[in-house]
């Protein structure tokens, strides 16, 4: 019964992200194609900021102030804003559960050292460091890669995914310390299996649960951020459209108390509110059924 | 359980405590005149002030030799009562009114302006070049650096620099004499800009900093502030509002017309306009562009005030032969500069983008703003000439063309500019670039260090004078971000200088930004508009293209109520 | 218990130290500089001028001067971009606003989050547990300032309930207190849910309701009880989040708080005013963890203090 209930709530989330990740995917070649007028930077010089009209396919969602189709921005920047959050919160993953493993696996000073960093990191204030990196890593990547557009996307993964390990990193690190101590850990281990093994056999298994559920969590965190972003002013390069840079570029138009141009926010904030809900529902369904007395002090 | 319900109680507590304490202690009562400044104020030491907010406040707290008329901007006695030049038109005696005083009542005397000069040669600030056209500044200024800097390192026995070799002088406690180093005809319009504006020295003494040089600018502040203008600086509260009353001791007290004036912080745009709205200010000195526009498209309002403004928006084209990551600089051709000037549209910059109406350029220095300056005619919108430059400077096509960058700040509208002239650019001559909107600070840096290949820029003029624009273009000008060195340019603007029939130097000055616009080492674009909101009761507020206001004539015509009628 | 606190208490300046170490290095690194309006290059001399005014020359003389002058005077320096103003008058000015706000938030946060969490707990599955679930993860789920700029036009704009900004009263902080409300909301909301469902599978709970006690004591006295205290142990980072204000909310509301601080001084190049900022938000962090963690004990005296799961 309660599975059932649990599996109810995932698939629902999950069945709402599919629909719109799929859509977005398969419309790629339009909001790409130079020569379609979805593509995401046809600018329609004479039509700029109409409202949506349902006689001309491209015109669903009215068009931006430059006369692109909203909907052809929408549909690629729902890519590129679940793109941000998956590589962001894949980087995140990555680092939280090597810094967790390592600490709770080899204790001693390697894991109060670790712990501490995170304690520090912890005290300072997330949007400044978030900042920063953007800013600090954004010139020097920009020489390597010898492109801006390829840089800024990378800094954007990295600095989203440099400041949101720590939660994962805590949690991971408490349930090795937890794990380490069971019997078949510990019989492992006075079998002489190599650490390795170990590792790949016995510990990370029991870890997938909390890291697929905070790997979840961690991908709206990611695109929320990257929306915030957008709103300070550092975000995705134009024209590259994300929902959060959409929203953020709509909001003074649509929220003006004269002549609000309301579609230049309720579409990519629709689309926006719709995936990162569904993506918490997921997340959530799936810590219920992973672990339902998952200690959740830290999210 | 009651202990779990003592946490919400124990906050509502403390919410209470804090509303209490945050509460504003300042007076509510509403000013005879409140307005929105530009942004939030940086600066009030004339020194350092570089900011169009807070020379706005310069003008009503100070007054210079000269002051502005309100309405027209013409500079006109203000603090002297009397000025002569000489017949080389180099050297200025300056008379001071003897009833100017200081708003704690003392007599404001050369000695201020002697003073408040002398300390931009020694401790610079953003307009100390605007010092330099006085004999010997830019040499002192220099030597007294390195005396400073030698001093710091320990150097006590090296002598410091001799003042008197700078031609400002008080010949006694009413009379200033200024030697310059050419006949400067807008010199009156410098000595009503807030860099020439005194300083009253014994109210800062208290605020000295150890070094002996600098000011804690804690002095900046009431009550400590003690200036010479219409109004005193009263409160200013961080963020929240700063107030000027009216000076008891100011000379022309009679033509002030308002007694308190507020500015009232907002920094959002949206903000800012809901306050206009809800009636509690006068006066929104800088509409949102996009709030503004939304207003224009639909139903002009009677209280949106749109004008033409002394500012040119345009982009700027790196000349270096080499860009600044060490690949060749294709825009040092002259011909490809040219190509790219020709083959921008701007109709749907400003139809689209800017969207009130700002009038589209093709010349520098903002057109029909100096009486008998005839602009010249700049590149026209010509593809097909554009197309041939480039074939000429070896891109047929477009082909062969490196990706460079178009630098932006990412804020305003600066990024959908970006994206029309990128996308113009690659229709009409298959050129492709990317763009790169970056943070304004790194912008700024990139800018002055050529770290760009195109860039989008824009400037204002301080004072009613060509020059004001011309100058950025001169090889040796900090400001020529473009790096644009043309000999001929730089010999008309020095003909200029030196020139005395103001006909004659209006004429060299065109002559000159006819070669600045033919070279392109800057594409205008449009010129700027400001967008004022205020009412028909406000009175006494000008339309002026440099957006500055003279407080004094300004006052709102209240309904019986108290609150000006909507 | 008095051992751990004083062990807390001696790591708090280490920590803060480190703290100011690493924002001083991102922010001295980060390109661009503090000096100058970006419109206008601002001249050599004028930028040495400024630099020797605010000691700041080389990273080995700003080190050297506003760390002592911190530890000594509790003096953070000049700020570089509002002259005239030092960063000790900056946070005069904006900490009691953003306390004030922050603490409004605080209450509103927990109050509907609790409720939305045991609700959801128990029609766990049913259509009260999606909505109610729904309805806090909102905060969560749409950019903030879209949400911030939501409120200003249904409450203001639209029904002309409250104002659209400003400060002064408390009618005024109640837009802006809900908009900040809903992170820590929507995070309350969750933990709160997680731990009902938890709690009200034990066994001292399936007594109680065999007792016979009503349900609604059941709920509250003992499940929720219990329940309640990992989102207690989540009160330290909400708050101390919440009394440092936020950019977004403080933009959108036009209010006078600190949270701006962090955006603009880093916008700014601001060093002292930045490093400032950060030192307080990092002290109220940690004195709140602290704070949290002696509450824990208090709350619940069967929970040994030291045993605080990491």
């Amino acid at each position: 019964m309660k599975g059932e209930l649990q599996s109810g709530r995932i698939r629902f989330g999950g069945g709402i992200l599919l629909l719109l990740l799929g859509t977005c995917i398969v419309t790629l070649p339009w909001t790409l194609g130079s020569s379609s007028n979805f593509y995401y930077d046809r600018q329609h010089t004479d039509s700029p900021l109409l409202a949506p009209r349902m006689d001309t396919v491209w015109m669903w969602f009215g068009t931006s102030k430059l006369g692109q189709s909203l909907m052809g921005q929408c549909l690629l920047g729902g890519v590129i804003s679940l793109t941000i959050g998956l590589a962001a919160a894949a980087i995140s993953v990555v680092l939280g559960v090597s810094v967790g493993i390592l600490a709770g696996y080899r204790g001693g000073w390697l894991d109060s050292l670790l712990m501490r960093i995170v304690d520090v990191l912890y005290a300072l204030p997330y949007i400044l460091l978030v900042i920063l990196f953007k800013i600090a890593l954004e010139s020097p990547l920009g020489k390597i890669l010898r492109s801006s557009a390829a840089a800024n996307l990378v800094v954007l993964f990295l600095s989203i995914g440099l400041v949101s390990w720590l939660t994962m990193a805590r949690v991971i690190r408490g349930q090795v310390l937890s794990l380490r101590t069971l019997p078949f850990i510990e019989a492992a281990r006075a079998a002489g299996v190599p650490q390795h093994r170990i590792f790949l056999r016995h510990l990370l298994p029991n870890l997938i649960g909390p890291i697929t559920v905070y790997a979840t969590l961690t991908v709206p965190q990611a695109i929320l951020q990257e929306s915030l972003l957008s709103f300070l002013g550092i975000g995705i390069q134009k024209p590259l459209p994300t929902w959060g840079s959409l929203a953020s570029d709509g909001l003074g138009l649509a929220l003006a108390p004269v002549a609000s141009c309301w579609w230049l926010l309720v579409f990519p904030c629709t689309l926006l509110g719709v995936t990162l809900l569904a993506l918490n529902f997921v997340g959530d369904g799936l810590r219920d059924a992973f672990d339902p007395k998952a200690e959740a002090s830290h999210i | 359980m009651i202990r779990l319900l003592s946490i919400p109680v124990i906050l509502a507590g403390l919410v209470a405590a804090a509303v209490f304490w945050s509460h504003d202690s300042g007076d509510s009562q509403r000013a005879d005149f409140a307005f929105v400044n530009r942004g939030d104020n940086k600066c009030l030491d004339p020194n350092g002030m570089s900011w169009m907010q807070d020379i706005r406040i310069a003008y009503a707290l100070w007054e210079g030799l000269y002051t502005p008329d309100p309405v027209t901007w013409k500079p006109v006695l203000g603090t002297a009562d009397r000025a002569t030049v000489d017949s080389t038109r180099t050297v200025w005696t300056i008379h001071i009114r003897p009833d100017a005083r200081w708003s704690n009542s003392d007599p404001v005397k050369a000695g201020d302006f002697i003073f408040a000069w002398r300390r931009f040669l020694e401790t610079p600030g953003e307009y100390t070049a605007l010092h330099f056209y006085i004999r010997g500044a830019r040499q002192y200024s220099a030597d007294f650096a390195d005396y400073f800097a030698a001093r710091q390192k320990g150097d006590t026995k090296r002598a410091a620099p001799d003042f008197g070799s700078v031609g400002e002088k008080a010949l006694d406690d009413q009379t200033i004499e200024v030697t310059l180093n050419d006949p400067v005809p807008f010199f009156p319009a410098l000595l009503a800009f807030p860099p020439y504006f005194p300083m009253n020295e014994a109210s800062m003494q208290p605020f000295k900093e150890k070094d002996g040089l600098h000011y804690n600018q804690k002095f900046t502040r009431p009550p400590y502030l003690v200036t010479n203008g219409p109004y005193r600086l009263a409160e200013w509260s961080f963020k929240r509002r700063l107030r000027m009353v009216a000076s008891d001791y100011y000379w022309n007290r009679a033509s002030v017309k308002s007694r308190v004036i507020d500015q009232i912080y907002a920094e959002d745009g949206t903000a800012a306009f809901r306050t206009y709205e809800r009636g509690d200010v006068d006066w929104l000195a800088e509409l949102d562009s996009d709030l503004a526009a939304q207003i224009l498209a639909h139903g002009k309002r009677s209280d949106l005030h749109i004008f033409p403004a002394f500012g040119t928006y345009f982009y700027s084209l790196n000349c270096l032969p080499t860009l600044s990551d060490g690949r060749h600089n294709p825009l040092s051709d002259v011909r490809v500069r040219r190509a790219l000037a020709m083959s921008i549209d701007r109709e749907p910059i400003v139809k689209n983008v800017g969207r009130l109406g700002q009038p589209i350029s093709f010349t520098y220095v903002p057109p029909h703003v100096f009486e008998g300056y005839v602009s010249p005619a700049g590149l026209p919108y010509d593809v097909a000439r554009a197309r041939r430059l480039l074939a000429e400077a070896g891109y047929p096509d477009g082909k062969g063309f490196p990706h460079l960058p178009i630098l932006y700040n990412s804020e305003g509208l600066h990024g959908d500019i970006a994206q029309i002239i990128r996308r113009q650019w690659l229709d009409n001559l298959g050129i492709q670039m990317d763009l790169q909107g970056v943070e304004v600070k790194i912008f700024g840096e990139m800018q002055h260090t050529q770290q760009f290949a195109v860039s989008r820029a824009s400037w204002y003029g301080d004072y009613a004078d060509p020059s004001t624009f011309t100058d950025k273009y001169k090889s040796d000008s900090d400001d020529n971000e473009a790096k644009w060195n043309s000999p001929e340019y730089d010999r008309l603007c020095a003909l200029a200088a030196k020139e005395t029939d103001p006909q004659k130097r209006l004429d060299l000055l065109s002559r000159a930004e006819g070669i600045l616009l033919n070279d392109a080492p800057i594409i205008p674009l449009y010129t700027y508009v400001n967008s004022y909101m205020f009412r028909d009761q406000v009175k006494g507020l000008p339309l002026l293209a440099n957006a500055m206001l003279m407080f004094q004539p300004v006052h709102v015509i209240r309904s019986d109520d108290g609150k000006s009628s909507q | 218990m008095t051992r751990f606190i004083a062990w807390r208490i001696l790591q708090l300046p280490l920590i803060l130290a480190v703290v100011y170490l690493i924002t001083f290095a991102l922010v001295w690194l980060a390109p661009g500089s503090p000096y100058g309006n970006n419109d206008r290059a601002l001249s050599e001399a004028a930028k040495n001028d400024l630099k020797v005014r605010f000691h700041a020359e080389s990273w080995e003389k700003f080190l050297t001067y506003y760390p002592w002058q911190i530890v000594a005077h509790g003096d953070f320096g000049p700020s570089l971009s509002y002259e005239g103003w030092s960063v000790n008058d900056v946070l005069r000015s904006s900490l009691p606003v953003s306390i004030s706000l922050g603490l409004l938030s605080i209450l509103i946060a927990l109050v509907f989050g609790c409720a939305a969490g045991v609700t959801a707990a128990l029609h766990r599955g049913g259509i009260l547990d999606f909505l109610s679930l729904a309805a806090a993860l909102i905060g969560i789920s749409l950019p903030p300032f879209v949400v911030a700029g939501m409120l200003i036009v249904i409450f203001s704009d639209g029904l002309h309930w409250l104002p659209s900004g400003g400060w002064g009263e408390f009618r005024h902080m109640i837009l802006p207190g809900v908009a900040l409300a809903l992170m820590p909301m929507a995070y309350i909301a969750r933990l709160t849910r997680v731990s009902m469902l938890d709690t009200l599978g034990h066994d001292f709970v399936r007594t109680a309701r065999a007792k016979g006690l009503p349900k609604r004591t059941v709920v509250w006295k003992h499940a929720f009880r219990t329940a309640f205290l990992p989102v207690f142990t989540y009160l330290g980072p909400a708050t101390a989040y919440a009394m440092t204000g936020s950019f977004v909310v403080e933009t959108v509301f036009n209010i006078p708080g600190l949270g701006q601080h962090f955006v603009n001084g880093v916008k700014n190049r601001d060093q002292t005013l930045i490093l400032g900022t950060v030192l307080v938000y990092a002290a109220f962090l940690l004195v709140l963890n602290l704070f949290v963690d002696i509450g824990y004990a208090l709350i619940d005296p069967r929970i040994e203090i030291n045993a605080r799961p990491e």
